[in-house]
Parts: C-alpha cells; structure tokens; sequence
C-alpha cells in the first residue's frame, strides 16, 4: 500500500531546503508519516515481500511527484530517496569554459626518456617501456578531436624526441588543431634537430621543461649537466622560430626561486604567459607532493598506448584510469564528463550530509 | 546602471532560505535599473509591518492579512503596488479522503475540518468566512485548528500539510488549504489514491507590494516600472520569478482583499500578530 504521508512529509521539508539542496526520505514499509504507517503491528507483520513492494511504490509515488513538480530524484537506496530541491547544478556548468574536460586532449606518445627525473609523475626513464602511442592513433585522435570538441592538443612523454617518427606524430596534430609538444630541450641535434626544423612553426609550441634560474635545483632533480642542455634548447628552439613555453616544477619549499626563475626567463626572452610553474605531484617517481585523487581533481583528458585517463599528472595511477577503449573519442570525452558529475554530485551530498557538530 | 541612487529598502519575511536567494536575485536585477533596492528580512509579518509604519522599510512584501493589517493600523493610508499573477486567483481548497463522497462545502456540515494557523488567510480565516457565507455555523462543523508557525500567515505551509495528515490520519475528514499547496501535493493525478479536492472558493487576493505614503508617487512608480519589466522570457529573470511562484507582476486586485475585510472584523482578528 503506497504511502501518500511521505509526499507531505517530503513537500514541507523541500520547502525549508535551499534550491539545489538535497534531502533524504525514509521510503521503507515502515516509514513515518500518513496512514499507511499508522498501524505498526501489520507492518511488523508484513512479509519481506510486501515489504519491499510498498517501498517500491512509494519510491513511484516520489518519482512522479518529482517529475512533475520540477524536483529532482537525485538517488534510491534501499529504503529511501534522495530528492533534491529543483534541478541539480550542473558541475560542467560551473567551470571555466577553458576547465571543461575535452577542450584539450593529451596524449602520451611514449613512456621512456633520457632523463630519470625524481619526481617524474609517470616513472619515466631510459629503462622504461616505450609503451607508444603510435602515428596512427595519434593522427585518428586528432581526426576526431574538432569534431568531439577539442581545440588544443598537447604531445608529452616520456621524451617524445626519441621518437624516430616524432615530426610525423606532430605533423598529423598540427594539421588538425593547435599543438603543444613537451620536451626537455636536451635532445636537438642531427636527425632529432631535422625532425623538430620540419614542424610547423605556426602550429606548434613547445613547452621545455627548466626548473630555476641556476643549474643546482634543476640537476639535483634531473641529473648532471641537465639545465645546461635544457638552457641550450630553449635559446636553440628561439632561434629557430618556435614558440616556446617554459615550465617548472617546483618544490613547495622552494618558492623563493620564483622570483630569480621569472627574471631570468625573461632574459631569455620568454613571454610572461608563456611561464608555468607546477607544483610536484604525489604520483610517479615522486616520493611526496600534492595529493591528487579523481575526486579532487578537474580532469584533463588523456591518452596513453593502454587507454583513458582522468589527468596526464596521473597516467600510470590506477585509481586514475578510466577506460581502455580509447576510439571514439567523443564516447571516452563524454565517458570522463559524466565521471566528473557524478563525483562532484556525490562529493556535494557529501558535504550537505557533513555535520558541523 | 545607477550608482548614486538610494535604495529602496524592501522588507520580506524570512519563512524559508530560499527568501536569501529570490532577494538576492531581486537585488542584483534591480542593480540593473535606475531603482536600485536592498532588503531586509524579518522573522514574522507582524515586524515587517511594524518596520514599514515605522518607515526602516520603504515597502513591505505583505501577505494578504498583511495588508488588511496594515490597512486597519494605518487608517487606511498606505497603498498596495504590485502583486504576483497567482496572487490575484488564489483561492482556499477544501480537501478530503477519495472517495470519501463530499461533493461540495455543505459536504463538511457535522464533520471535522482542519484547517492551518490561525494566522493562515487562506487555511483558517477565510475557510471560516466561506462556512458562514454558506450558512454553516459555528456550531454544525468541528474545527481541529492546527497552529503551526504563527506569525508567517501559513507561508510554510507547514499547517497545511499538517492539516493534511490529520485527513490521512482520520483525525480530521477534510482540512481546508490554499490552492498553492494543494497544486504542490497534487500534480494532477498524483494524489488520486488517497485525496481529493471537492471545493474550491471564489478567486480573492493574496500577497502584495504595501507602501507608505511617505513613499513618493514618482519613486513608487519609477519602481514599479522596472518591477513589471521583469520577463519570463529572459532566463536571468525567470530563474528569480520561478523561486517567487509567478510568471509575470501585475497591478494589484483590491476588490480581491474584501472577503478577508469581512472575515477579520467579523472572527474579530486583531490588528497586530
């Protein structure tokens, strides 16, 4: 037998709920409210059965009540409803445009690099697999890119210049959409120096890894010689006409190297929006740093050869991945949108159950 | 638009916290216009009309008794503005257990009503005016009163689902509520099963804008002109019309508060709550 009381008892306590709020209704056999609750002893006696029919009911009864009412059924439980005041908020909505997942597309072209950085987010180093992402998923993601939404894309590895086929990679993204390739500036000469002079100029920045202004910070974390190399990049890809990005990462307790960083960067004629300073994050190769987990963090999406992660900063964490099918692109885009609202639905219930006291 | 104007103060009654949002947005509309506002809430009608005879308030959001009140401490002086289009239908819902075979007010004679606060134009003084205009006396129904947040004239409607629940509960066999929470409960259909509407009153007056004289002519009506520029169509000014329960404002229906005249000097209902 439904139990009309709980629409009652469901209308006042919206009624003292902000919009967008959410309550819980107790939609068990038992519930309070109205008559079907009224006799105790025939729903102690009921069946499990009956039981869990009258819930289902009442669970109908709030459900059309919503949907004409302009509520939201934001969750069922077992023996209850979650309903919120009026529609929900749509996370996607409350971001910046540019925060929204999908805008930018990262992709790992490989795994292995030169360098053993300490702090690498993705263990990368000169014993890590490939692991490549390949020219022809490369240039199939960017083919569906634009169509799914995409307007910038971002190459990283690993070191993507030990890549023998790195400028056809580039090439097949910077005929597509606009393109930033990651690197540590190190590796420019002989045939890797050929590859980067046929790289479309007008298409493509790239974003060189240097982590301060004098060579100790960054070799301590990179190895010997490592900022020379990168210095030497940075001038060498100037020279050759490219736009160049520069990003740190820098220690929490390093921060008085900012200052020094930012003025030499400038000497080296790097554009002040073209400066970025990252925090060390708690994945990879790095011991400690900022805590990153999918519930916390606005996703990028990102590409690797085994599928789809929530964020580049944490393309070998399990916890981060989200599906393995990386085609079409636009189903793993909208896969990673829908993740997002659910997690920032389930953390605002959380947060609206949360007691103060 | 205006940055040297002087708000207009306008007071409203804090009856849920979603009175924050609708002034807010309020607010920020008038922001746009050459009159601007700011507001101030109160715990019951009975302060906000206090503040707008005392003039801290230039314009109080008065419910219907709210007016009538503040008619019969001003003499008569003050002026009604603008109400919301569902301010000037509303009505008073008998309702009933389906089935139950009332097919009219007569239906209650000898039976037990509910009805809300007794501050509650809608659930208790005018269902009382509506008996006595039947020819129902005091005497040939039960009334189970039910005084839930006295002081907001059943703006929580909390005694009207209460008087509701004593019909499912079979304390009561009918309970008399307003039109806007028997449309919240009912949805059409939805409530089928278990209740049913089997009298609905003449149409009267509800909510209204309520000013002093000592609010000019020019400044009432340079407001009002804004206030009746709100649009449902532009969906920055919906989202605040929808939490207000209107779709458009409009002049307010004076002949709409007569019945509740009648009912406060005839239940004796005093000047002040």
């Amino acid at each position: 037998m439904v139990n009309h009381g709980l629409l009652l008892d469901l209308v006042e306590r919206l009624a003292a709920t902000p919009v967008g709020s959410t309550v819980e209704l107790d939609v068990s056999a038992s519930a309070a409210g109205g008559a079907a609750a009224s006799d105790a002893s025939s729903a102690t006696s009921a069946t499990a059965a009956s039981r869990a029919e009258e819930a289902a009911a009442n669970i109908d009864l709030i459900a059309r009540w919503c949907r004409a009412s302009g509520n939201e059924l934001a969750e069922v439980r077992a023996e209850s409803v979650v309903v919120r005041h009026g529609r929900r908020r749509d996370p996607l909505a409350l971001l910046d445009p540019s925060q929204l997942p999908g805008t930018r597309l990262w992709m790992y072209t490989n795994f292995d690099c030169n360098l053993r950085c300490d702090y690498c987010c993705v263990s990368s180093s000169p014993q890590t697999d490939r692991r490549a992402l390949g020219v022809d998923r490369v240039a199939r993601l960017a083919d569906e890119a634009a169509d799914a939404g995409v307007q910038e894309l971002i190459l990283t590895g690993g070191e993507p210049f030990l890549l023998p086929d790195i400028d056809e990679v580039v090439a097949s993204c910077t005929t597509r959409l606009p393109t930033t390739l990651l690197t540590n500036g190190m590796l420019f000469r002989g045939g890797r120096l050929e590859r980067l002079r046929r790289m479309d100029r007008d298409r493509l920045t790239l974003q060189i890894s240097l982590d301060s202004a004098t060579p100790e910070l960054h070799d301590a974390h990179r190895g010997p010689r490592a900022w020379e190399r990168a210095v030497g990049g940075i001038r060498l890809a100037l020279d050759e006409g490219f736009d160049v990005k520069v990003a740190a990462t820098l220690p929490a307790d390093q921060a008085h190297e900012v200052a020094p960083f930012t003025q030499f960067l400038g000497g080296l004629g790097i554009r002040p929006e073209n400066r970025v300073i990252r925090a060390i994050a708690h994945e990879g190769a790095a011991d400690s740093g900022v805590e990153l987990t999918v519930d916390s963090l606005i996703p990028e999406v990102t590409v690797t050869a085994e599928g789809v992660w929530w964020h580049p900063v944490a393309a070998t964490d399990e916890s981060h991945f989200v599906r393995a099918e990386i085609f079409p692109l636009a189903d793993a885009i909208a896969d990673v949108r829908e993740r997002f609202i659910r997690h920032r639905e389930a953390a605002d219930r959380a947060a609206e159950w949360f007691p103060c006291s | 638009m205006s940055d040297t104007a002087e708000p207009l103060i306008i007071g409203s009654v804090a009856y849920t916290p979603n009175v924050v949002t609708i002034w807010e947005g309020m607010r920020d509309y008038f922001a746009t216009t050459d009159t601007p506002i700011d507001f101030v809430l109160f715990s019951n009608y009975g302060r906000l009309v206090d503040a707008l005879i005392a003039g801290t308030i230039d314009v109080a959001w008065n419910t219907n008794l709210a007016y009538v009140r503040t008619v019969a401490q001003t003499d008569g002086r003050c002026r009604a503005l603008a109400s919301r289009d569902t301010d000037v239908v509303f009505s008073t819902v008998f309702v009933s257990r389906a089935g139950a075979g009332f097919d009219g007010i007569e239906a209650v004679r000898g039976r037990r009503l509910a009805l809300g606060s007794r501050d509650s134009a809608q659930a208790a003084i005018l269902p009382v005016q509506f008996l006595r205009e039947a020819g129902i006396a005091a005497g040939d129904v039960e009334l189970l009163r039910i005084n839930s947040d006295v002081g907001k004239h059943g703006d929580t409607g909390r005694s009207e689902l209460d008087a509701l629940r004593a019909v499912l509960d079979d304390r009561a066999d009918a309970a008399a509520i307003g039109l806007n929470t028997w449309e919240a409960i009912a949805r059409g259909d939805i409530m089928a099963g278990a209740l049913g509407a089997f009298w609905t009153s003449p149409e009267y007056s509800h909510c209204t804008f309520t000013a002093m004289p000592s609010l000019s002519d020019e400044r009432a009506e340079a407001w009002l002109a804004n206030l009746m520029a709100m649009d449902w169509e532009r969906p920055e000014h919906r989202a605040i019309l929808e939490l207000e329960g209107l779709r458009r404002w409009v002049p307010p229906k004076l002949d709409g508060y007569r019945g509740l005249f009648e009912a406060v000097a005839a239940q004796g209902v005093s000047d002040r709550w």
